[in-house]
């Protein structure tokens, strides 16, 4: 309930006829969508604590990482989540003690590759049936919902 | 009845040696024949052989068609399968496949290396008209309009694709419960894991519902199921078989991978999709060997066939954490070894530790970027929304399991600013200190060996929860992958488990592009280990009973 409120007091037009038209026929989008909502605000605001706190190593932020990896998590799988990420990141931390002064990164491994073409566009010759995996087509554009918000 | 059929004992095409048509009882259909004295005898041979060449051997010289072969295989799968749960998807084709094949035979016409060979592949290779999930919710229906390079020069040669094999969701994962959509079952024992990520792909081979496969390796998933499920698995050299069409997890690790029952099938499999691809920009010009013609049969092996090769024991792979019965399974392997002719000697790879974390931070961080090309837009599953970021967000909420996700925020994090020199580039400077000490143990010595993991095939839901004991598992493998080198796994002993024991697995690891000698070597292995047959009980129970 927590999520249609928010979105009430934004404004943003019909919300509950909306998520219970829409997705009535699915319970569980229409959660997830009340619960990204909850995040987004949730991540916001912890994001003012984590930008302040400069770039020494932080744990990490659960809401704001899932913001910025375009995933809309529930408040109940943040709290699934952290403690394991948190744990894992720790875990990481054993490289911080390593001597790797002077040591140049490998970006992969050292065998033999960039065997690049010539920079020529070719055209795939199956493009029919690219289009036809595209979930939303219009000719001859890929549909996307609204991407400016008022706000 | 079938395995009353004797070929003769030689074929043009491929060196002479004696071929044991339907040797294994695999080959039979389950059940359906009752098992004989005849056959019995026939097993009673340890020595493991080509079921490529057999099926190639009998498809031509007419004792066998296409369509038999094939029913066989087919009615075997049907009737394991709701044990196993190997395939998401079976092809609906292979019989008319057959057919067609069988009409090419009776005109004479050439027929390619692989023809009437079924090849199980991993659902994370793209499939023209067939589905390509990737274990994934998000890909589920999905359909790719283009086969991977490596499946199309299979079905060039003749291969026929039987289906789609299960895995851990995009390949994460080290057991295949992290499929969307079932646990698969190790044929050894059924309350197990067959290990992962290319778990599917292994079982199917282990309980001959295909005979060969493909998978795909980025930190050991070819190998650590290979290894459970005791079967034949080859990680190629990073840039030896095109990545093209293979779903990306951590692009500076994929390889695509062979599974067989035998070490020549792996090798027949690997020639098969070897080579430079021009849709690839990092697979190798390097010259593609023919790694089939190498193949020495046991009657003309030497006393000592391996005399003078220098095999380096990983000190590190022994240590504490490893199960007694893995450790004695490889230092057994090693003392065979020597009775081959080899000279083995302990060497360390001080760094091998740090290979776990290191590459948990990269594929972590890049698969962070390569996933996030699902969103919900161009294809796979959309989720309907009223605003651009919340169809991505919610697409991808209800398309990614959790491991995915998990994966994918641990990713973002190594990748933030002010983060990246603390993670992602120490990573890669760990990536430097490994292939550094690999390539000065790999100048003192030919092959390096290691147990695959360390234990035998666990118990399903045994680690789901605990990522770290998960991850631990990995230990054997990662750094091959953070090197790019190339590593053979094959069953060389069991430890106590299920109703038949359970297989263990011996990693040999190699030189940049040095597949050749890892199979020559392997190949001699496998022939001359007495007393061991891998045929897991879910074949052998089932035709008995």
């Amino acid at each position: 309930m927590g999520g249609r409120a928010l979105i009430l007091v934004k404004g943003l037009p019909l919300p509950k006829h909306h998520i219970f038209t829409d997705f009535s026929c699915n319970s569980s989008s229409a959660k997830l969508l009340r619960l990204r909502r909850n995040n987004n605000s949730w991540g916001r605001r912890n994001f003012s604590t984590w930008a302040t706190n400069g770039s020494s190593l932080e744990p990490p932020d659960v809401p704001r990482l899932a913001e910025t990896a375009r995933i809309s998590l529930a408040p109940h799988e943040v709290e699934e989540f952290a403690p394991k990420i948190r744990q894992v990141i720790d875990w990481f931390g054993q490289l911080q003690a390593v001597d790797l002064q002077s040591v140049e990164p490998a970006i992969r491994a050292d065998t033999q590759g960039d065997n690049f073409r010539d920079d020529v566009p070719e055209t795939f010759e199956n493009r029919e049936a690219i289009i036809a995996a595209v979930p939303n087509y219009e000719e001859p554009y890929v549909k996307v919902p609204k991407i400016l918000n008022k706000e | 009845m079938l395995s009353s059929l004797q070929p003769p004992r030689t074929l043009s095409r491929f060196p002479s040696k004696p071929i044991y048509l339907f040797r294994k009882t695999s080959l039979k259909p389950l059940s359906s024949q009752p098992i004989t004295n005849s056959t019995l005898t026939d097993q009673s041979q340890s020595q493991t052989h080509s079921q490529i060449l057999s099926i190639r051997h009998s498809l031509l010289c007419g004792q066998l068609t296409a369509t038999q072969l094939v029913e066989s295989f087919l009615t075997r799968l049907r009737q394991t399968e709701p044990h196993l749960r190997s395939f998401l998807h079976v092809s609906d084709t292979v019989l008319r496949q057959a057919n067609e094949l069988d009409e090419k035979i009776k005109r004479n016409e050439e027929v390619g290396p692989l023809a009437g060979v079924l090849v199980g592949v991993k659902d994370n290779i793209c499939t023209a008209g067939m589905p390509s999930t990737g274990g994934s919710r998000i890909l589920e229906g999905y359909q790719p309009p283009f086969d991977a390079t490596a499946v199309r020069k299979i079905k060039e040669l003749g291969g026929i694709v039987v289906g789609k094999t299960n895995l851990d969701e995009f390949g994460m994962g080290s057991t295949t419960e992290g499929s969307a959509f079932q646990v698969t079952a190790n044929p050894w024992d059924v309350s197990r894991v067959p290990g992962g990520s290319s778990g599917g792909s292994a079982a199917a081979v282990s309980a001959r519902q295909c005979v060969v496969s493909l998978g795909s390796d980025t930190g050991g998933s070819v190998r650590q199921p290979a290894s459970f499920c005791g079967v034949v698995g080859l990680k190629p050299t990073y840039g030896r078989v095109s990545r093209f069409g293979l779903m990306a997890y951590a692009s500076s690790l994929d390889v695509i991978g062979c599974f067989g029952s035998s070490v020549e099938d792996a090798g027949i499999l690997l020639q098969a999709i070897s080579g430079h691809d021009k849709l690839d920009a990092t697979s190798s010009k390097q010259e593609v060997p023919d790694f089939t013609s190498q193949f020495i049969s046991l009657n003309l092996l030497e006393s000592k066939p391996l005399k003078g090769l220098r095999i380096g024991l990983i000190r590190e792979t022994l240590d504490d954490g490893v199960d007694s019965g893995v450790n004695s399974a490889i230092r057994g392997a090693a003392s065979h070894l020597e009775e081959l002719g080899c000279s083995v000697s302990e060497v360390s790879l001080p760094s091998f530790s740090l290979g776990l974390p290191a590459y948990y931070i990269l594929a972590s961080s890049e698969s962070s970027s390569n996933l996030s090309r699902y969103d919900g837009v161009r294809y796979g599953n959309q989720v309907t929304a009223d605003e651009l970021n919340a169809l991505y967000g919610d697409s991808r909420a209800k398309g990614f399991g959790h491991e995915v996700k998990m994966r994918i925020l641990m990713g973002t994090y190594a990748l933030s600013a002010g983060y990246y020199d603390a993670y992602y580039k120490r990573a890669q400077q760990v990536r430097t200190i490994i292939q550094k000490s690999f390539k000065a143990a790999l100048d003192e010595h030919d092959i390096l060996i290691s147990p695959a993991a360390p234990s035998a095939a666990y118990k399903i839901g045994e680690k789901k929860n605990d990522p770290l004991a998960m991850y631990a598992g990995d230990i054997m493998t990662v750094n091959v992958n953070l090197a790019g080198l190339p590593a053979l796994v094959l069953p060389c002993g069991f430890v106590d488990g299920g109703s038949a024991g359970l297989p263990v697995g011996l990693q040999m690891i190699g030189a940049p592009f040095d597949e050749e000698k890892l199979l020559k070597v392997g190949h001699v292995f496998e022939q001359t280990l007495q007393n061991c047959r891998f045929v897991p009980p879910i074949i052998t129970d089932d035709v008995a009973s």
